[in-house]
């Protein structure tokens, strides 16, 4: 498997608009950003401004208007073909007629990697799903789908993990519980990791550094260090940094007239 | 415990409605029947039976060789169907060009191929499996094409994060995916394969049972017709029950509501609206010529397009062929029109009826889709035996073909209404016809012009079955004498002038609904 060392992550003047002419819409502002091996970045901002185009061009799902991404000097399609890859969707994307075994074999099957039940069951373990492993999607809780999803990106051993909002559509007690349980399976592993998220909280508890953007056409207009000692648990340090992003947040935000 | 109570009584109930309902239908048949038994038009449940009795031998074996060409048919239209979408699915630059190829073949009059395939296949199995197969393909085509791209976003990232393309999204995602799809559709193509077959039939095999409708259609054999048709009936039904059945069994999920996608983008203007027809033109010109030239087929019945256009166009007697030509087409549009017109304000009308009284529905939507299984060739002698072979039965049999699927396509389209929006008009005490009004029908409008286009060919088929099977008019009635005369010019021509006008109605239908979609469904257009 991949015993290399996590790359580093390098966006060039990248940027993404979507149409033409009058119809142009910027998503993303060139950025140049640079990520460090093994750590893990929260990105967030408002709503719609762009986070997940963002990661999407560092996974290369989608093709940057400009620029370029190099993740430890390959390019996104290299990393991918080689399996070093895994993303982690909003909405789980499992696959409704696999089980929660199935579904978490499929990764090793798309990556190339030879079938590993022992290891798949390990992980079914390890993220609090034993019991469950030959049920499909449907019997399960939200909570539990995105449990499915993280260990399907961790079956494959990936050296970069993207997570666009692997919690945002589960409720904010199990949000919590999954923040606290799972993120452990691949910090200190060395793996290097991408978060977006809109949770303040979230992106200051997980990471070791925060960028915030600005609304769309979104712009970098914070850059915090999380300097925090693990495990993390809330407290007044924890609360110092969410104060800090939390207000980068609302100054990046122009001031606009309100109508309610 | 009541609640399990209860809904074992109301399971018990949702079966009682259909057997209710049927035997309902039964009843009223064999009383209609005898009520009309001097004038010889209806055959009723008694009589058929003791002529399926007193000919079992004989139907026995005309059913066991329709059903074995219509089966053979519809494995190898499938396959084609299968093989069509898949390709359309890998090689997206083609997927348009593909889906366009795949109407115009559809287009194509059976009533004219028919004859023609029967003498290039000469006397046997082979234009029945033939007409069967082009009669099947495009109804498993179509929601193919809908269900290989129905997966959502997300599932597609998924295979591509682990950097693999567009075989292994077909093989993990769009496979499964399409199922209940594919189903969907084989379960309309089963009934149609049957069609397809009959067709055959009638255009000269020795046996099978089209040969014996025709025989007791024209001996105006009242109970021989019936019992045909209800054996040809209870076979289509049992086809798409049991495909339905199969279905379930595999649990690939509810079988979803298919719109035909809109054939084409619509946003060109100018000169590059033109290139997509012209290209798909060509392209047919170029695989009906490289296919009769490839078989060595003889120019005096495989006419080439070269042949058609000196036949309509350059010939010294053109004028003459065109005006023949262009007078018995305007016979059968005339009868088409507002049969076609008249079969959707029907089924529209009824599909409203049903919303607003659900507990009619449930007697009434089980007997309509277990009816729309019922083929043209098998209810088309009926009705030209009980109302004559003037205009009246033409719209009839149009009417009739047009209104089942437009019933079930309304229908379930209504019950697409979002719940949430349901439930906003509800907090107002809306009354159900607000309701029905301001919701639900711009709700169903989608389904209804997807059903409203692909009634325009099924419109043509069934006016041309009419003419060809009982009335002797219009373009149906040409291409039967030119058949039998061997005027294999005109022929062909028939055959080109009735798909393009098939293609020509869809297009139009299609822009309609463009027009009226922008305003009532933008989501649709972008689809």
């Amino acid at each position: 498997m991949q015993a290399d060392a996590p790359p580093s992550i390098q966006c060039h003047d990248l940027s993404r608009s979507f149409g033409e002419g009058a119809a142009r819409l910027d998503a993303l502002e060139p950025v140049n950003l640079q990520f460090a091996a093994g750590e893990t970045t929260a990105i967030v901002g408002p709503s719609g401004c762009g986070k997940s185009t963002l990661l999407r061009l560092i996974a290369g799902l989608d093709t940057p208007s400009t620029g370029s991404v190099r993740i430890g000097g390959e390019t996104p399609l290299q990393m991918r073909k080689r399996a070093a890859l895994s993303v982690a969707f909003q909405d789980a994307a499992l696959l409704p007629w696999r089980t929660v075994r199935g579904n978490i074999a499929l990764a090793r099957k798309l990556a190339r990697l030879p079938p590993d039940p022992a290891g798949v069951d390990r992980l079914i373990a390890l993220v609090g799903l034993a019991g469950f492993q030959d049920r499909r999607p449907a019997d399960l809780s939200g909570g539990m789908r995105q449990r499915t999803a993280i260990a399907r990106c961790l079956i494959s051993d990936p050296r970069v993990l993207l997570l666009d909002e692997p919690f945002g559509a589960v409720d904010e007690l199990t949000r919590a519980r999954l923040n606290h349980e799972l993120p452990a399976l691949w910090q200190g592993r060395g793996v290097t990791t991408l978060l977006v998220t809109h949770s303040v909280s979230e992106a200051v508890m997980l990471s070791d550094r925060v960028i915030v953007l600005s609304p769309r056409p979104a712009r970098v207009v914070a850059d915090i260090a999380i300097d925090l000692a693990r495990p993390r648990a809330p407290g007044d340090a924890a609360d110092a940094l969410i104060a800090k992003v939390t207000s980068a947040l609302a100054q990046s935000a122009p001031t606009r007239p309100h109508f309610v | 415990m009541t609640i399990a109570l209860h809904q074992l009584r109301r399971r018990g109930a949702d079966r009682v409605y259909p057997v209710l309902s049927a035997f309902l239908a039964l009843l009223a048949w064999e009383l209609l029947a005898r009520a009309f038994a001097h004038t010889y038009l209806i055959a009723g449940p008694v009589e058929i039976s003791r002529y399926l009795w007193d000919h079992a031998g004989l139907v026995a074996r005309a059913a066991g060789i329709t059903t074995l060409a219509a089966a053979l048919g519809f494995v190898l239209g499938n396959l084609i169907a299968i093989a069509l979408a898949v390709g359309a699915v890998l090689l997206p630059s083609l997927a348009r060009l593909i889906s366009a190829l795949a109407l115009v073949v559809f287009c194509l009059p059976l009533v004219a191929t028919g004859p023609i395939l029967r003498v290039i296949w000469g006397p046997g199995l082979g234009p029945q499996i033939t007409l069967a197969a082009l009669a099947v393909y495009y109804t498993t085509f179509l929601p193919l094409m809908v269900g290989l791209r129905a997966a959502p976003p997300s599932w597609f990232d998924l295979v591509r994060s682990y950097g693999r393309g567009r075989l292994s999204a077909l093989v993990e995602v769009r496979a499964m995916a399409s199922l209940p799809y594919l189903f969907a559709g084989l379960q309309i193509a089963a009934p149609a394969a049957f069609l397809g077959a009959m067709f055959g039939e009638f255009t000269g095999a020795e046996r099978g049972m089209g040969v014996l409708t025709i025989r007791a259609m024209r001996s105006l054999d009242v109970a021989g017709t019936w019992a045909l048709a209800s054996t040809a009936a209870a076979i289509s039904m049992l086809a798409y029950g049991g495909l339905g059945r199969l279905s379930r069994a595999l649990n690939t999920g509810p079988p979803p509501l298919i719109l035909a996608p809109l054939l084409d983008g619509g946003r060109r203007a100018g000169w590059r609206a033109l290139v997509h027809p012209l290209v798909v033109t060509l392209v047919l010109i170029a695989i009906w010529w490289l296919s009769m030239e490839g078989a060595g087929l003889s120019p005096f019945f495989a006419k080439r397009p070269g042949d058609v256009w000196a036949f309509l166009i350059t010939a010294p007697e053109a004028a003459a062929h065109r005006a023949t030509l262009g007078a018995a087409l305007l016979e059968t549009l005339v009868l088409a029109l507002p049969g076609y017109l008249l079969g959707l304000a029907l089924g529209l009308g009824l599909a409203i009826v049903l919303v607003l009284a659900p507990k009619l529905a449930r007697g009434i939507m089980p007997v309509a889709v277990a009816l729309r299984a019922i083929p043209i060739v098998i209810t088309a002698p009926l009705i030209v035996v009980a109302l004559g072979r003037g205009a009246t039965g033409t719209v009839t049999i149009v009417a009739l073909m047009i209104f089942f699927p437009s019933l079930v396509a309304c229908y379930q389209g209504l019950a697409r209404t979002p719940r949430q929006v349901l439930d906003l008009f509800d907090s107002y005490a809306a009354s159900p016809l607000r309701r029905m009004a301001s919701a639900q029908f711009p709700a169903m409008l989608p389904a209804f012009f997807a059903a409203a286009r692909m009634a325009v060919p099924a419109a043509i088929l069934a006016a041309t079955t009419a003419e060809w099977l009982a009335t002797g008019r219009g373009i149906g009635g040409l291409m039967a004498l030119t058949a039998s005369t061997s005027g294999y010019g005109m022929l062909w021509s028939a055959v080109v002038v009735l798909a393009a006008v098939a293609v020509t109605g869809y297009v139009i239908v299609a822009q309609i609904e463009r027009a009226v979609l922008r305003i009532y469904g933008a989501e649709q257009l972008t689809r």
